[in-house]
């Protein structure tokens, strides 16, 4: 029943080139580069105000950049429409789940599809496959209203996934969860690139998460690239530390 | 890999029951007075069914896009007008209406075609002002709205060759049975039900629920409620003909605020949420206003005249639609179908599906 | 020359009339996102409490028969006591509401008082004499200009300046600009919704009480819609002024005022009853080419 996915069409490589945001005298984004390789998983961490969910929303098409582009495939898509980067692969989901409440699973996923092409009936078919896949089965007639926390994040991953996009950006999916929701989190992440063939970017402040599913991790940190390397690079890295703990801890492990 | 078997009586059951719950009782009420009710009262239910018919196609647009229309009227007169001009006092036209073209003006086209052009028309109507009004955020859509029904009511009053201004146009053949008026009922209430669980239909909702969610989930905003009102538009114009030539009368003035703020008071006051609250509001407001109707002209009691002073039903109506909006807010049906206990209960995770 | 002078001052009152019912409106926006439909009754109202409620067409004068200053103090009270009065009962409890029950609560309230006014007064427009010298042109300059005319722009501008100073120096006027900006930030920081609320309708009523003294001077009648048509411009005015932002709805009133104006000079004759529809069909394209408006705050934009 599950195999990987593979559009026609599905892109290759999402790159963020040089990409500065600035709201009014702030600047949330200075000349961050960035790029994603389908079948991979991509950490983007910092400290709170670090620019992570902007950078996120300028992907998705949510917020145009100052300056800089975002190229999908090489093609600039950084004037596009927020619907139209959806349809192009870009799937995302949001920090705070943003579900259609009053529609049942199925149906919030059944919208993505439909979003994606598919006629209702094949939405249906593929929104029960993903449910079935991540363990939501039973729920897909239930109302969002009446989730739980946890299920709700699923959901709202899942419903990107709905897009079938060949990168999906996932905000925070962790936050709020415990270790048994997050151990099942990253089982799910670590097996979208091989079961729907996309690329993930993951956005998290849960370390053990971030360490346990990236192959590479983007460090920002006021609205700049800081490092970017493997997990292991990473929790080496001083500046990285620095930008997290203080000067102090400059010289300790990153825990995790 | 979908099995190719029939689905069950029960599932076809199941599928149909929010429009069954709907129909069988207006076919019930239209038997029950045909039978037994007077004249009066059968007017009464005739002009109900058109309400539905109305309110259901406004429901189509308001409903399931989540912006309130001011401007709805606008095809509803688009529609009347347009059969009127089509089917009217053929002696006449070529007097009180010199203004129109040679083909309206010296003849009178048979009734369904007209019918159909008229609401293919109201339909246009609705597509082309759609395709400048949908581009707009949600609050300056429904203030455009607005502006529609007045440029409209501005236009058809001063364009006296044509509409014959802010007169009425009589005479229109009045074809207009309970048993036609529930036809048409019964098609609306389909139409918007295959509708709104369509892609289209859900799309559409899915806008309502979070606009920002729908469109990092690929849907248009802009598509999804162009579509959405102009099949309002189509849905209205029904209603307008069958308005126009149930009354026999075509008047501007009966398609303006008075005529707005009554739709919107079905529609809100049964729940804009729902088809069946579409329904249900018109049933409502429409025993409210014969009440009142018949208050107002005076009954007996105890051997005395007594009436209220006319005026009050509007009071009283406007206030009933505030009273439900603080204390209901999502209408009598809460935004709800009629539907099966059973699957009310999946819904809110009490039981598994 | 002086024909076209007298266009414009015709354009400058007439915008002037509607830049004020503008403001109106987009203050009571800006503070609960809320398209008042009931300012139409407020000047309705405030006009009609002129007269005694009879079923005659030359009533005899309520209000208007007290001496200048007292009959203006007393519409404006009554319209503000019935601003004030609709916000308490009809929208305080409606106030977390989404834009579209907003918008159909205000629309229900007009209609109940548009019909409650029916009732009282019946339908017939009436007709009023006040302030009947001021019908009377004043020369300036080789142009005669109706002294009416000549009220309206200096009131206009009197209580624009009231209400600029209010809003740059009082701490409530500040606090109103605040909510308009982002309500709950304010809230958070200690502002007092309820009376900042309060004070945007009774600043709205202020207004609204204004226009109906302007208006029944410069026409000597009464009429059940006589708000309206400054309103539905008013609303047009907020929406291409851009929603949110006080100085674009009185900006948008204006444009709104002088359009009309122009056309009904410019057009010719048989096309003029048609005035309305074309000022209308303006709006809906500048609307199009500028879908937020003119003047755009951060009220627009919903934050991801």
């Amino acid at each position: 029943m599950s195999r990987p996915s593979k559009r026609s069409g599905s892109k290759e490589r999402l790159e963020a080139r040089g990409v500065a945001v600035a709201f009014g005298g702030i600047r949330a984004l200075s000349g961050v580069d960035l790029e994603l390789r389908r079948g991979e998983v991509l950490g983007l961490i910092g400290p709170n105000g670090a620019g992570k969910t902007t950078m996120v929303n300028v992907l998705s098409g949510f917020q145009r950049p100052t300056s800089g582009s975002i190229r999908l495939d090489g093609i600039d898509v950084s004037r596009l429409t927020a619907r139209k980067i959806a349809q192009a692969g870009i799937g995302r989901s949001f920090q705070a789940a943003r579900l259609f409440r009053m529609m049942t699973v199925e149906q919030n996923l059944s919208v993505a599809a439909i979003g994606s092409g598919l006629s209702r009936r094949k939405a249906r078919e593929r929104a029960l496959d993903i449910l079935d896949w991540m363990g939501l089965a039973r729920k897909a007639d239930h109302r969002c209203d009446s989730l739980s926390y946890g299920d709700e994040r699923r959901v709202s991953i899942a419903r990107a996934l709905a897009l079938q996009p060949s990168f999906a950006l996932l905000d925070e999916p962790a936050s709020g969860m415990n270790d048994a929701e997050c151990e099942a989190l990253m089982e799910v992440i670590a097996e979208l690139p091989a079961r729907f063939g996309c690329g993930v970017l993951l956005i998290e402040h849960n370390m053990k998460v971030i360490m346990g599913v990236c192959q590479r991790i983007h460090v920002l940190d006021g609205g700049q690239s800081l490092a970017e390397g493997s997990p292991r690079d990473i929790q080496m890295n001083p500046a990285v530390r620095r930008a997290y703990l203080g000067e102090k801890a400059a010289d300790s492990t990153l825990a995790i | 890999m979908k099995s190719k078997t029939m689905p069950s009586f029960a599932a076809i059951g199941r599928f149909w029951l929010p429009v069954l719950a709907l129909v069988v009782p207006l076919a019930l009420i239209v038997t029950v007075t045909g039978q037994f009710g007077g004249l009066s009262l059968q007017r009464t239910v005739i002009e109900m069914l058109i309400s539905i018919v109305i309110v259901v196609g406004l429901y189509v647009f308001v409903g399931n896009s989540g912006v309130i229309s001011f401007g709805h009227a606008t095809f509803v007169a688009i529609a009347a007008y347009a059969s009127a001009w089509q089917t009217c006092c053929e002696m006449l036209k070529p007097i009180t209406m010199a203004g129109l073209p040679p083909f309206l003006r010296d003849q009178s086209i048979p009734l369904l075609p007209s019918a159909i052009v008229s609401v293919l028309l109201a339909a246009a109507a609705a597509f082309l002002t759609g395709l400048v009004i949908m581009r707009l955020t949600g609050l300056a859509a429904s203030i455009s709205t607005l502006a529609v029904l007045f440029i409209l009511n501005v236009v058809y009053s001063n364009w006296d060759s044509v509409t014959m201004g802010s007169a009425s146009i009589v005479g229109l053949p009045t074809y207009v049975t309970a048993w036609l008026a529930l036809a048409c009922a019964v098609l609306a209430i389909v139409i918007a039900y295959l509708y709104q669980i369509s892609a289209f239909g859900l799309a559409i909702r899915a806008t309502r629920e979070d606009e920002v969610a729908a469109a990092a989930s690929g849907i248009s905003l802009y598509w999804s409620r162009l579509i959405a009102f102009t099949l309002s538009g189509f849905m209205v114009g029904l209603g307008g003909v069958l308005l126009a030539h149930y009354l026999g009368t075509v008047s501007i003035n009966n398609f303006f605020l008075s005529f707005t703020f009554l739709a919107l008071a079905m529609l809100i006051v049964g729940g804009m949420g729902s088809l069946a609250g579409a329904v249900v509001g018109v049933v409502v407001i429409t025993a409210m206003v014969d009440i009142f109707r018949r208050l107002e002209g005076g009954i007996s009691i105890g051997g005395e005249q007594w009436s209220l002073p006319a005026g009050t039903q509007e009071l009283i109506i406007a206030a009933f639609m505030l009273l439900i909006l603080v204390f209901r807010k999502d209408g009598i049906m809460a935004g709800r179908e009629i539907g099966l206990p059973e699957q009310a209960q999946r819904e809110k995770g009490l039981i598994n599906g | 020359m002086a024909n076209i002078v007298q266009v414009l001052v015709d354009a400058i009152a007439l915008g002037s009339l509607y830049a004020l019912v503008g403001l109106a409106i987009g203050l009571v926006f800006g503070v609960m996102r809320l398209v008042n439909f009931a300012q139409a009754d407020y000047i309705t109202i405030g006009a009609y409490a002129l007269v005694v409620p009879t079923a005659s067409v030359t009533p005899p004068l309520l209000l208007g028969a007290l001496p200048t200053a007292v009959m203006i103090g007393g519409v404006l009270l009554v319209v503000v006591v019935l601003a004030l009065l609709t916000e308490r009962v009809a929208f305080r409890p409606l106030r977390n509401s989404n834009p579209s029950t907003l918008l159909i609560s205000s629309f229900a309230v007009s209609y109940f008082l548009q019909n409650l006014v029916m009732l009282i007064h019946t339908g017939r427009p009436k007709s009023v004499g006040i302030g009947q010298s001021l019908a009377n042109a004043v020369e300036i300059g080789g142009v005669r200009v109706p002294g009416v005319q000549l009220l309206t722009m200096g009131v206009t501008a009197g209580l624009l300046v009231a209400l600029v100073l209010f809003l740059k120096k009082t701490p409530l006027g500040i606090q109103m600009r605040a909510a308009a900006e982002n309500f709950q930030m304010a809230r958070l920081l200690g502002m007092p919704a309820n009376r900042v609320i309060a004070l945007a309708f009774a600043i709205s009523g202020l207004l609204g009480g204004a226009v109906s003294l302007l208006l029944t001077i410069q026409t000597g009648t009464l009429d059940l819609r006589m708000g309206l048509m400054p309103v539905v411009y008013g609303f047009f005015a907020t929406v291409i002024g851009g929603m949110g932002s006080l100085p674009g709805a009185a900006l948008g009133g204006f444009l709104v005022g002088v359009a009309s104006v122009l056309l009904q000079t410019y057009l010719p004759a048989d096309l003029r009853p048609f005035r309305d529809a074309g000022v209308f069909t303006l709006v809906i394209l500048i609307l199009l080419v500028r879908p937020q408006g003119l003047i755009v705050t951060s009220a627009a934009k919903e934050r991801v």
